[in-house]
C-alpha cells in the first residue's frame, strides 16, 4: 500500500461541531469543561490498526435485501472516496455505516419510537475501501425521525459513518445528509458546525438519473480524513 | 475558491447518537490478545485486565458509550509503516479493541501490558490510547492509560508530562487484584466535572 500520512495537523475548529447543542441534553452531561490538553504526535497517534477485517469483517455492502426479500423504501447507492487532506484515495479504511429505516425507526431496541420496524430491514453496512479509497453501499433513503424531548427538533434523513483509517489520529466518525432535504436547514447537529461550506460538504450529491440504469437512485459523497504527506502527491 | 493543491478540509465530526448498532460487537472485539474470535491469543507479554467505569456529569452512568484502545505490543512495537521497527512487531497482536458499556457504563478490555518505545518526542512510557464516543459527544474524547508499574517511566513520559502534575495520577490504572488469573487495573472516566475530578483528554 501507498504510505500512511505522517503529518496531522489540528482541525479547523469552525469546521468542527461546537458543544453544547440546545435539546440534546447528553451534549451537556458528557463534554468535558475542562479545554482538552495539547500533547505531542507520538509514533501510537501516528499509527493505527492496518488489519481490521479479522475482527470487524467487512462485506455486508447489500443492506436493500435481505434473505432474498427486499426492504420498503427508495432503492438507493451511497457510494464515494475517503480522502485524505492531500486529496489521496485512503485504501484499506474500514468503513462502517448504520441508518434508519423508511419509517424514521433504527433496528435497535434503544429505538422505542412507534414507527414501523421493516422485517426486511437492519441498516447496517460495513465495508473496506479499495486501493482508490472507493466504499460504496445499496441501501434504502431512511426516513426522518423527531428527536424525544426536543421541542420537536427532527433529524433529517441521515446515514451514520465510523472510518477506521491508517492512523488513529485519522479516525472519523460523521454523518451523511440528503441534498434538497428541507429540515437540512434546521438540523441542529448539522447546525453545530459554524463553517458553511463545511457543513455544505456533509450533504451528498444526487447522480444523474440518466447515468443509472438500475432501479435505484445513486448518491456520491466523499469524506475527508484528517492527515498528510511530508512528501506531496506527484500530480 | 480552492487553490490548486490547497488541503481538503478534514469532514465535520458528529456523534454516533444513541443508536450504533449493538450488532457490531462481537465477542472478541474486547479482547486484544487475539487478532480475531477464533484466533489463538498472543504468546508475548503478560496478559491483563483494563476495566472501568463510564460516568457523565452528576456521576451517572454513561451507558452505551463505545472505547476503542490501541496500543504497542509487548515489545513496544506496532504493525505500522509508522514504526521503524515494524518488522518485529507481535504478528500475534493488532493492537486494537472496542468495548461498549453497560447499564452502569461498565467496560472491560482484555489485553497484554504494552511495551515502551522510543521516538522522536523522547521516551514514551507503555500506554494505551482510548478514544472514547458516545451519544452527545461530538467529536471523539481522548485519554493515555499508564500503568503503576512504571513510575519511573511515567515520570519522564512526554505526553503525561503535559498534564499539570497534579492531574496526572488520574491516568494512571489502579491494580485491582486479579481477574480471570490476571492482574486487573481499573481506569475509571468521568467525562465532565469538577476541575479535580473529570478526567483529562487530549486534543484530538
Ligand atoms: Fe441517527
Amino acid at each position: 500500500m501507498s504510505s500512511p500520512p505522517d503529518r496531522f495537523g489540528p482541525y479547523d475548529e469552525h469546521t468542527q461541531p461546537q458543544v453544547p447543542i440546545e435539546h440534546y441534553a447528553n451534549t451537556v452531561l458528557r463534554n468535558p469543561r475542562r479545554a482538552p490538553f495539547v500533547r505531542p504526535v507520538t509514533r501510537s497517534e501516528l499509527t493505527g490498526p492496518l488489519d481490521l477485517a479479522s475482527k470487524l469483517h467487512p462485506g455486508d455492502i447489500n443492506l436493500a435485501v435481505l434473505d432474498g426479500k427486499p426492504a420498503q423504501g427508495q432503492l438507493i447507492h451511497v457510494g464515494g472516496r475517503i480522502l485524505d487532506e492531500d486529496g489521496r484515495g485512503v485504501a484499506n479504511t474500514l468503513v462502517e455505516m448504520w441508518q434508519a429505516n423508511a419509517a424514521g425507526r433504527y433496528f435497535n431496541p434503544l429505538d422505542q419510537r412507534d414507527a414501523p420496524l421493516d422485517p426486511n430491514f437492519i441498516g447496517n453496512g460495513r465495508c473496506m475501501t479499495d486501493e482508490h479509497g472507493r466504499y460504496g453501499f445499496f441501501t434504502i433513503k431512511p426516513g426522518a425521525y423527531p428527536v424525544p424531548n426536543s421541542n420537536r427538533w427532527w433529524r433529517p434523513p441521515h446515514i451514520h459513518f465510523s472510518l477506521l483509517g491508517p492512523a488513529s489520529l485519522s479516525r472519523l466518525v460523521t454523518q451523511m445528509y440528503f441534498p434538497g432535504d428541507p429540515l437540512n436547514a434546521h438540523d441542529l447537529l448539522l447546525l453545530s458546525i459554524a463553517d458553511r461550506e463545511a457543513q455544505h460538504r456533509m450533504v451528498s450529491q444526487q447522480v444523474p438519473t440518466q447515468q443509472i440504469e438500475g432501479e435505484w437512485l445513486g448518491f456520491t459523497h466523499d469524506m475527508v480524513v484528517r492527515g498528510r504527506h511530508a512528501t506531496p502527491p506527484l500530480h | 475558491m480552492t487553490l490548486p493543491n490547497a488541503p481538503l478540509v478534514p469532514t465535520g465530526w458528529q456523534t454516533i447518537g444513541p443508536f450504533f448498532p449493538r450488532t457490531f460487537f462481537q465477542e472478541a472485539d474486547n479482547d486484544l490478545t487475539r487478532l480475531a474470535l477464533d484466533a489463538a491469543p498472543t504468546t508475548r507479554g503478560e496478559t491483563v485486565i483494563l476495566f472501568g467505569q463510564v460516568l457523565q456529569e452528576g456521576g451517572g452512568a454513561c451507558v452505551n458509550a463505545v472505547l476503542e484502545a490501541w496500543q504497542a505490543d509487548a515489545g513496544g512495537r506496532f504493525r505500522h509503516p509508522a514504526d521503524p521497527e515494524a518488522s518485529l512487531a507481535d504478528p500475534a497482536f493488532m493492537g486494537w479493541g472496542r468495548a461498549w458499556t453497560d447499564a452502569e457504563g461498565r467496560y472491560a478490555f482484555r489485553t497484554i501490558l504494552p511495551g515502551g518505545y522510543r521516538d522522536a518526542t523522547g521516551t514514551r512510557a507503555p500506554h494505551i490510547n482510548l478514544g472514547l464516543l458516545a451519544s452527545g459527544v461530538m467529536r471523539r474524547l481522548v485519554t493515555t492509560v499508564f500503568f503503576p508499574d512504571f513510575a519511573a517511566a511515567n515520570g519522564a513520559d512526554p505526553v503525561l508530562g503535559v498534564l499539570p502534575a497534579a492531574l496526572r495520577p488520574k491516568l494512571v490504572a489502579v491494580p485491582e487484584g486479579q481477574r480471570d488469573n490476571c492482574r486487573a487495573f481499573r481506569f475509571d472516566l468521568l467525562l465532565r466535572g469538577e476541575a479535580d475530578e473529570e478526567t483529562p483528554f487530549f486534543l484530538d
